[in-house]
């Protein structure tokens, strides 16, 4: 009696197996299974001596810590929202020297001041919604930002549309970004007397400290009459699936930007104008000037291949170029190593290079007759190369959990970079993606 | 001439060289370090190279937006 009923047990799973095979598909993957929450976080640091606030020389130390976190939740089968918060807070030399006269000790390019613009916090809000066809071979975004510094407010708004075809071995995608910007322009504290109207030399910094070299200080400054800066970007990309272990995509970026390009505290020296000081501090006898709009153009590719079930490797390429003439190579690749089926190993190498823009020399090599110039050393010609290592922690069961949530990975990477001009960097960055229960 | 002949033969055979890859054929290529852009977590790393560089773009990074002036 009981194989009888054992016997029947394999017909009645086949008779379940055709009904289900009959009946409407009405499951449908969802496109973000759960909220997930990213808590991302890095630490930078960067030294040099040949600072833009103060002409080419001087010191470039700089800090900053960040920290951001990242929640999407779907809202539904096909769409989901990503809300993005982030604080950025940095300490620079350099940027304290916007003011070196605080007092404190001998003003000098190569000690930071003790100034109010040594430091400043940086917060962003960023918004994006993103629908998914039924099929998911269309896929569309739209996305709202601002950030706001003590100087600087940005507000931008964006898009795409990306078509997957080919059982989705390639994929088109065409995306489009705006950012209106405003500054709050600072000058360098010595050329403030010389805006319209201000009292020029007897003012008190100048009256209350010796003016050596050339004591009649008289710069050629004029105030800037437009603060705003807007960006426009237009971006193409292609993927496509080349074999079951290799995958590549180009993708070609054109950018706009017009107003205010170069930056109101970055000072100038002539070679063609006698130099002033105040202690060992050479007053700027202008600020950066720059065209009031760039053009550039970057075309990229990146190629991955899938090795075996311990190494892949991924590979990036860029060439860029703006009206402005710079031109540029960027080359990277990175070799994920799985040591464990939770730890994977990330050294990675990365080499760029480019030429000077046409209005950039070093310090007092300018003459006072050109139209554009500066002396910030990120538009100068260079090499640099940058090695990184990092480490990732996956648990795809999620057993580690606080409340709800549970952990799935951990990111963490070095990276050490360095210009053949003599800026050196460093960054440790950090992230932590949770997904809820 | 040698140049963009180059360019247009690497375009060419990237596009001659598609095959279908079925589903069940990407378990390798859904490998989550076979994905075609960076990590969340290396989106500093993009900012700092676009504070201090003056290329930009087709990284899917940002292009635009903020001063990037320290």
């Amino acid at each position: 009696m009981k194989i009888k009923h054992l016997r029947i047990i394999p017909v009645l799973l086949f008779a379940a197996l055709g009904y289900a095979q009959e009946q409407p598909q009405d499951y449908k993957k969802r496109v973000l299974e759960t909220t997930e929450v990213d808590f991302l976080s890095s630490y930078y640091s960067q030294d040099g001596n040949n600072a833009a606030v103060s002409g080419g020389i001087g010191t470039e130390e700089l800090t900053d810590f960040t920290a951001t976190l990242v929640i999407s939740i779907p809202l539904n089968d096909d769409d989901v929202l990503s809300i993005d918060a982030g604080v950025s807070a940095y300490t620079s030399a350099s940027s304290s020297n916007v003011d070196p006269f605080d007092g404190g000790q001998a003003a000098d390019p190569f000690i930071a001041s003790s100034g109010s613009s040594k430091a400043d916090t940086w917060a962003n809000l960023t918004g994006v919604y993103s629908h998914s066809s039924e099929d998911r071979n269309d896929i569309w975004t739209a996305k709202l930002s601002v950030s706001s510094e003590y100087d600087y407010f940005s507000a931008g708004v964006g898009g795409s549309y990306t078509k997957l075809f080919n059982e989705k071995n390639t994929e088109l995608s065409i995306n489009g970004n705006a950012y209106i910007d405003t500054w709050n322009v600072i000058y360098p504290s010595e050329l403030r007397p010389f805006e319209n109207g201000r009292e020029g030399l007897s003012n008190s910094l100048f009256t209350q400290n010796t003016i050596t070299g050339n004591s009649n200080y008289n710069p050629s400054f004029t105030e800037i009459d437009n603060d705003g800066r807007n960006s426009y970007s237009l971006g193409f990309g292609f993927s496509q699936i080349l074999s079951p272990k290799l995958q590549g995509s180009l993708l070609l970026d054109f950018v706009q930007q017009d107003g205010l390009l170069s930056t109101p505290f970055q000072r100038v020296y002539f070679s063609d104008v006698a130099d002033s000081f105040i202690d060992n501090f050479q007053l700027a006898d202008d600020i950066e000037r720059l065209p009031d709009s760039r053009f550039k153009v970057a075309v990229g590719g990146r190629l991955n291949y899938y090795i075996d079930e311990t190494f892949t490797v991924r590979t990036y390429y860029r060439y860029y170029f703006d009206d402005w003439g710079i031109t540029s190579h960027t080359a990277s690749v990175e070799v994920p190593i799985k040591i464990t089926d939770k730890f994977t190993l990330y050294p990675s190498y990365r080499f760029y290079n480019q030429t000077a823009a046409d209005y950039f020399a070093p310090y007092e090599q300018h003459l006072s007759t050109s139209e554009y110039y500066t002396s910030d050393y990120d538009l100068s010609k260079y090499n640099a190369n940058q090695f990184g290592i990092g480490v990732t922690y996956t648990d795809i069961f999620t057993k580690f959990h606080i409340w709800k949530i549970g952990l799935k990975s951990i990111d963490l990477k070095f990276n050490q970079y360095d210009r053949d001009s003599g800026l050196s960097a460093s960054i440790i960055s950090a992230g932590f993606k949770f997904v809820m229960d | 001439m040698i140049k963009k002949f180059i360019i247009m033969a690497c375009i060419a055979s990237f596009f001659s060289s598609c095959v279908v890859v079925k589903e069940y054929g990407k378990v390798n290529i859904n490998d989550p370090d076979m994905i075609l852009a960076d990590k969340k977590s290396e989106r500093y790393i993009t900012t700092f190279h676009s504070y201090r560089e003056a290329a930009v773009g087709a990284n899917g990074g940002k292009t635009g937006g903020g001063c990037g002036c320290n």
